[in-house]
């Protein structure tokens, strides 16, 4: 049975799942480390999702521009939430809740309006995969030819995007003036206020990159692994990846790595729901087990991980 | 306006107390009002719309006792909300001590079969809290001691909730026949419906849970106000290194409060299961948990200002279905006025900003 459940398909699929989570969770990174708390990456996500399919159907079916007005939307529902816990120095947690209930509110109210009815979308045309390579099937040669045409080349092509941005956002953030003044504006404002940097620019265009990132989560959810979109279909998704923005210690590489964990239990309560009836184990408890690796994790981790000093502080310029 | 008014409403309490109300209801016109123009945006009659939500909700003793029916649930989970902000916790995850409650209470309705009402029921309330505020404790724990946010794990105990009770539902617990729920309770464990008592709700759901949440809305007002659990709440919640130093134990009221607002939660759970359905099935709760948050933030985390705020929400939503139907407009509507709502009171300089100008002008007559 184990050789039925580690697959090449197993890690593939664990690969797919981390990307949406791995995406919120170094938007979480980006914007926490310029000082603002963002549980919103959840309606960011949503609002992502559901834009990427109207997107597509706007633009005569092209996927891509799905995913632009995806990132689009994600962006302006981050506005919203730069504006308010910014220039308006609401409490930042609750303004996030806000736009998590907005961006429910948002997609149910306009699927009706758009679609003709509640639930679902109507199906758009998918991402394809970036590569499609023929290899070997023979043999001891064809059996790694399939490991790796599966594990490293199969993917569409947000799930490569989402590595490429972990990598250069970690170098960036270390070694660019932008990281530089990143850190410090979720450390110590004030100090990044008297060298002359402008705090709330620096964070709104934080929150706003976070806005991006949550959206292209999205689109990858529906553009990439469905095909359509359904009703809160995030599923916790971006509260997950704040849990692996901490685990990932608040940067961009450490955010990716801790969101295969949760990719990988993904990918594994999925594969196991196939063996349902050997194992004897209700479905239900497959699906808890991502949200439960969470709290673990979040347990295990918390304590010894210091966050950004100044986070979900606003900074009054007076 | 004479001197004396004038002196009488820039006398310090009573503007305060003017002002508590003012952002919140600044608030709601606002949020109906971008409500409106999106109605109109999308090409609907925003007049018609909003006639018929009132008529929906406030239309007769009937759709009057639908909008206190949806109301209550909110009022519990208002309360939850509120109680863990006063505290300085957010618990985001009323909706899973929600599930929790709304478990035990039918597994509690169902064993007790037999037993008279006069103890099912307080037994069946118990255990429901018990269990809201045993759902809450981990996260609470988890908190106290190595800082976990309570918006992560709350949340995360949501998902795990929902899917205990699917299980529960479609297996252990599953009634005979198709449809995944539980059988129905028996007549000595369902909380009897008011119009029973007073005809002019003509045949409405609403229940006797609703009297027992305002009576709790009051019992917490006073426990905030007059009693030390109350008081280490608030000032932990104000200040946590303040109350260490004074002698509070930080870590205790933390997984206090948690649990208590839990327990508030869970309540909201019981009675939709032992008055409103009767029985335990997956979808039994739309969201009460969430909207529970705007019910707070609108209060102010006033247990008082609870009782108005669910009203409005449970209005809302009562209103919503005629609104749909008679409007054409889609009932999601009321989640995007929620968020607006929400959006208005955190940030209240807004409503501020707009009732500035008539503040002036009192100021100038006097």
């Amino acid at each position: 049975m184990l050789s039925d459940i580690i697959t090449p398909d197993l890690f593939a699929s664990a690969i797919r799942m981390t990307t949406p989570i791995a995406l919120a969770a170094i938007g979480g990174t980006i914007c926490e480390r310029s000082g603002i708390v963002n549980i919103a990456l959840e309606g960011m996500m949503l609002f992502g999702a559901f834009m990427a399919v109207v997107g597509t159907t706007w633009f005569g079916g092209n996927p891509w521009m799905g995913v632009i007005v995806a990132v689009i939307a994600g962006g302006l529902l981050a506005l919203i939430h730069a504006f308010a816990s910014i220039t308006l120095r609401s409490d930042q947690v609750v303004s996030g809740t806000a736009i998590n209930i907005l961006a429910l509110g948002l997609t149910g109210f306009f699927m009706e309006i758009i679609f003709g009815r509640p639930g679902s979308t109507d199906a758009v045309a998918r991402l394809q995969p970036v590569f499609s390579i023929s290899g070997p099937t023979e043999g001891l040669l064809g059996t790694v030819w399939t490991w790796l045409d599966t594990v490293i080349f199969s993917y569409t092509p947000i799930v490569y995007m989402a590595i490429i941005i972990a990598i250069v956002g970690q170098w960036a953030m270390y070694h660019t003036r932008w990281g530089l003044r990143l850190r410090a504006l979720g450390e110590h404002p004030l100090a990044v206020d008297t060298v002359g940097i402008n705090v709330a620019r620096g964070r709104y265009s934080a929150v706003i990159i976070s806005g991006f990132l949550g959206g292209l989560a999205g689109a990858n959810l529906t553009l990439e692994q469905v095909g359509t979109f359904t009703e809160n279909m995030t599923n916790g998704r971006g509260f997950i990846a704040l849990a692996a923005n901490i685990f990932g210690r608040w940067t961009p590489a450490g955010s990716y790595l801790a969101s295969l964990l949760f990719g990988f239990a993904d990918a594994l309560q999925v594969k196991m729901q196939l063996f349902r009836d050997v194992v004897a184990i209700p479905y239900q408890f497959f699906l808890m087990l991502p949200y439960v690796l969470t709290v673990i994790v979040l347990a295990g981790v918390m304590g010894r991980a210091v966050a950004p000093a100044a986070i979900g502080k606003p900074y009054n310029k007076e | 306006m004479t001197p004396e008014e004038a002196i009488e409403i820039s006398d310090g309490r009573w503007r305060s107390a003017i002002e508590e109300l003012i952002v919140p209801i600044i608030s709601v016109i606002i949020a109906v009002f971008i409500s409106g123009l999106i109605i109109w945006a999308v090409g609907y009659d925003p007049v018609a719309a909003i006639a018929a939500l009132l008529k929906g909700a406030f239309g007769g003793g009937r759709q009057i006792g639908e909008t206190l029916m949806r109301a209550t649930p909110l009022m519990f989970t208002g309360l939850a909300v509120a109680y863990g902000f006063r505290a300085g916790l957010f618990n985001i995850g009323a909706e899973g001590q929600l599930f929790m409650g709304g478990l035990v209470a039918a597994w509690l309705g169902i064993a007790l079969a037999g037993l008279p009402w006069i103890i099912n029921i307080p037994l069946i309330l118990i255990g429901g809290a018990a269990a809201g505020a045993a759902w809450a404790f981990i996260p609470a724990l988890l908190k106290a001691r190595v800082g976990a946010h309570e918006v992560i794990t709350t949340m995360m105990f949501t998902y795990i909730a929902r899917y205990f009770v699917s299980w529960l539902v479609t297996g252990p617990m599953k009634a005979e026949g198709q449809i995944p729920q539980t059988e129905a309770l028996p007549p000595e464990s369902v909380l009897p419906r008011i119009h029973e008592t007073l005809p002019f709700l003509t045949s409405s759901r609403l229940h006797w849970g609703f009297v027992i949440a305002v009576i709790l809305a009051v019992g917490l007002w006073l426990l905030l106000k007059y009693t030390t659990l109350g008081y280490e709440a608030r000032a932990v919640g104000f200040n946590p290194w303040a109350s260490e130093t004074g002698g509070i134990s930080v870590e205790a009221t933390i997984v206090k409060s948690l649990c208590i607002s839990g327990a508030l939660a869970g309540l909201a759970g019981v009675t939709e299961v032992i008055a409103v359905h009767g029985r335990l099935f997956d979808q039994f709760s739309s969201g009460f948990g969430f909207t529970g948050i705007a019910v707070a933030l609108l209060a102010k985390n006033n247990p008082l200002g609870v009782i108005a705020a669910a009203i409005l929400f449970g209005a809302l939503s009562a209103g919503s279905g005629t609104m749909q139907l008679e409007a054409d407009v889609p009932a999601k509507l009321i989640f995007i006025i929620q968020a607006l709502i929400i959006f208005f009171v955190a940030a209240e300089v807004f409503a501020k900003w707009i009732v500035r100008p008539f503040r002036k002008k009192v100021a100038d007559s006097a």
